[in-house]
């Protein structure tokens, strides 16, 4: 659907308040479909078998999006979709998007339910607090990774020349300048000049400051979107959208189902994701990426959301042609075995049930810079690994790593791990003595567990 | 006792069935009863909402249910209140929050939680939704004569205007009249003390818990 007719409904649909759009609509429409098409959860399995409950998890999904629609939070006004636009819509969604330049260009793709093509990979820092002074050089270390198929959201840089950033001030634009310079500079130093970086620098002016062929992001570079929970968009999502498609770039749009939230439980969170991923390639994503969020957990390898990160994708890879892709964020920090227990863990339902990855990063980074490339280059091991992997043969390892981390999941007593500072020698750019032993270790487990990591 | 015990149980039973009406049924029938108004709302909707709330924090109910089954409370409260009023009373309240999401951040989810949480378990709640910029919550804790100053924040990016809050209030010399406490997915326990916050809590269960045991005996 062209952008002007979503920007026009979002100011003449029908005028709603945001709890009756919340409660009367998605958490009214969420419970009744999921009961009428059937979609249950044991509580107890990880990877969901049933394709034919996939399928009507997609059918309920796609109803409640026509029945919703998107709620728009400035102008308090519904942005409604006919059966037929939907249709049209999801019968006529790219299945592949190019991204970065010249020899770095990469392609992601729709991928199927235990489809044996690799998952593309986003890693990097992942919105996590970045210090400007270790910007560049943990970027360079991402990039270096080559299994990394893009960089990923580069860091929040919450603080330049020494002072802290209001969003919307002249220092916001600063920064967000720096951000797409020092994002390009950082993959030129790692010898990708033209790898694809996906920026997410949230406030729409520095969205566009950021912008540069030259010297910072590109055209060819994926832009990120984010819904918010649920089915709802902000005039500063909708703003960047129009200007992203205007200048071409690809629109990564962003969401997270909140189990525990207006959906309910697992089975109506997972409607809700399905309706989610509609209501993306509605406002004009083009890579859709879900973070199964757990509302008491808060965040992405709970029990609950490994089930409903499996459910909905395997909804989406079965009916649709959508490009997904799953957001992972852990208990565990870097530093620790459970991050990479837990990542493996997702990725090998994520992947296994059609998704391409996104991550990792911990729930709760602790201060600047708590990331670490080599635990991505793991991350991303594990997701090739996983391709045309069956999801029988991924349930009882991913089983067994759940057993590792789920009496740990307390992000006040998860490991608290390590900065990229500690984890890396800063001269050479290499990971330490102490974290290379800890990734060999955790590979061998891995490997142990029957993960195929070659 | 046994009318009121029945009233309680009706009472109790529109919060299990998250029925607004019936909890105003019950309010207005307490009140041709003649129960003491006071127990009745204790008794009849601040226990059951209170195990309400206690269920979502396990999660065994989500949040729709929480949200109807506080709509619930509100509505029958709300007339028992009245009568209350009318009489010369007043309901008791452990304490007065102003709770908001602040500037630049539209993320409602986490704070309605701690408003309807905060209610739940007897405080007065003035929830000014999101985005509201530090002069105006300020202004609103002024005017409600607030105890407390509850401030969201989901972003990495808009935490600093927590930081804005605690700095206006120390420039207007209001900063020891109230309790600061903060709370969202990036804020953590340095974050808070770094700003001079009182207090920060990483869920609504945890606020509840922590306004109860930094100043019990608040109300006014």
């Amino acid at each position: 659907m062209n952008f002007k007719e979503i920007a026009k409904r979002s100011e003449t649909g029908p005028l709603t308040e945001a709890k009756d759009f919340l409660m009367k609509s998605v958490a009214a429409n969420a419970m009744r479909l999921s009961k009428e098409y059937d979609i249950t959860w044991d509580g107890k399995t990880l990877i969901n078998l049933d394709d034919d409950m996939a399928d009507r998890c997609f059918q309920a999904g796609r109803e409640l999006f026509i029945n919703t629609g998107v709620y728009s939070m400035n102008s308090s006004r519904v942005v409604k979709f006919s059966t037929s636009e939907v249709d049209d819509a999801l019968r006529f969604t790219r299945s592949q998007v190019a991204m970065g330049q010249g020899k770095d260009q990469v392609c992601i793709h729709h991928r199927q339910v235990e489809d044996a093509r690799k998952p593309f990979i986003f890693c990097g820092p992942f919105n996590a607090n970045v210090h400007e002074d270790m910007f560049v050089k943990l970027n360079e270390a991402f990039s270096q990774e080559k299994i990394v198929d893009c960089l990923f959201f580069p860091g929040y840089l919450n603080e330049v020349d020494g002072q802290l950033i209001r969003p919307t001030s002249a220092l916001a634009s600063r920064a967000a300048i720096l951000y797409g310079q020092w994002a390009r500079e950082a993959v030129r130093r790692g010898g990708r000049p033209g790898m694809a970086i996906a920026g997410h620098a949230v406030m729409a002016p520095g969205e566009i400051a950021c912008t540069n062929e030259a010297t910072g992001l590109r055209s060819t570079d994926p832009r990120a979107m984010v819904l918010i929970s649920e089915l709802q968009v902000d005039d500063v999502t909708l703003t960047r959208t129009a200007y992203y498609l205007a200048y071409g770039c690809p629109i990564y749009m962003a969401f997270t189902p909140l189990i525990g939230g207006y959906g309910g439980g697992v089975p109506g969170s997972s409607v809700v994701a399905v309706a989610s991923f509609i209501a993306s390639i509605m406002l004009g994503g083009e890579i859709v990426h879900m973070g199964p969020q757990h509302m008491k957990y808060k965040q992405q390898t709970n029990l609950h959301s490994l089930f409903l990160a499996s459910l909905a994708n395997q909804a989406v890879a079965r009916n649709s042609n959508i490009i997904a892709t799953t957001s992972h964020t852990t208990s565990g920090r870097p530093g620790s075995a459970q991050y990479a227990y837990e990542f493996s863990a997702l990725a090998l339902t994520a992947v296994t049930s059609g998704s391409n990855v996104s991550g990792p990063r911990p729930a709760e980074p602790l201060g600047n810079n708590n990331v670490s490339p080599l635990m991505g280059k793991l991350f991303a091991e594990v997701a090739h690994a996983a391709a045309g992997m069956s999801r029988d043969k991924a349930t009882p390892i991913v089983e067994a790593l759940y057993a590792k981390y789920k009496d740990n999941l307390d992000l006040e007593t998860a490991p608290k791990g390590q900065p990229f500072e500690e984890l890396y020698d800063l001269e050479t750019l290499t990971p330490t003595l102490e974290h290379q032993a800890l990734y060999d270790q955790v590979k061998e487990e891995l490997v142990n567990l029957g993960i195929p990591l070659l | 006792m046994a009318d009121a015990e029945r009233i309680y149980e009706m009472m109790k039973k529109s919060i299990e069935t998250y029925d607004s009406d019936a909890a105003v049924a019950a309010a207005e029938l307490a009140i041709a009863e003649g129960l003491d108004l006071l127990t009745a709302v204790e008794k009849g909707f601040a226990n059951p909402i209170r195990e309400l709330g206690e269920a979502f924090d396990r999660m065994e109910v989500f949040l729709p249910e929480l949200t109807l089954g506080a709509d619930a409370m509100k509505a029958g409260v709300a007339v028992l209140e009245k009568a209350l009023n009318a009489k010369g009373g007043k309901l008791k309240s452990k304490g007065t929050v102003i709770v908001g999401t602040v500037e630049g951040d539209i993320h409602d989810i986490g704070k309605s939680v701690v408003a309807t949480l905060l209610q739940a378990n007897g405080y007065q709640v003035h929830d000014l939704g999101v985005d509201i910029p530090a002069p105006r919550i300020i202004e609103a804790a002024e005017s409600h004569n607030a105890d407390v100053i509850a401030l969201s924040a989901l972003l990495s990016t808009t935490m600093l205007y927590q930081r804005d809050v605690i700095e206006l209030l120390k420039n207007k010399g209001l900063r020891d009249k109230y309790f600061i406490l903060v709370g969202g997915a990036p804020v953590t326990q340095a974050w808070a003390d770094e700003i001079g916050a009182d207090g920060f809590a990483h869920d609504a269960f945890e606020a509840v818990l922590l306004l109860d045991s930094v100043k019990e005996g608040w109300g006014k």
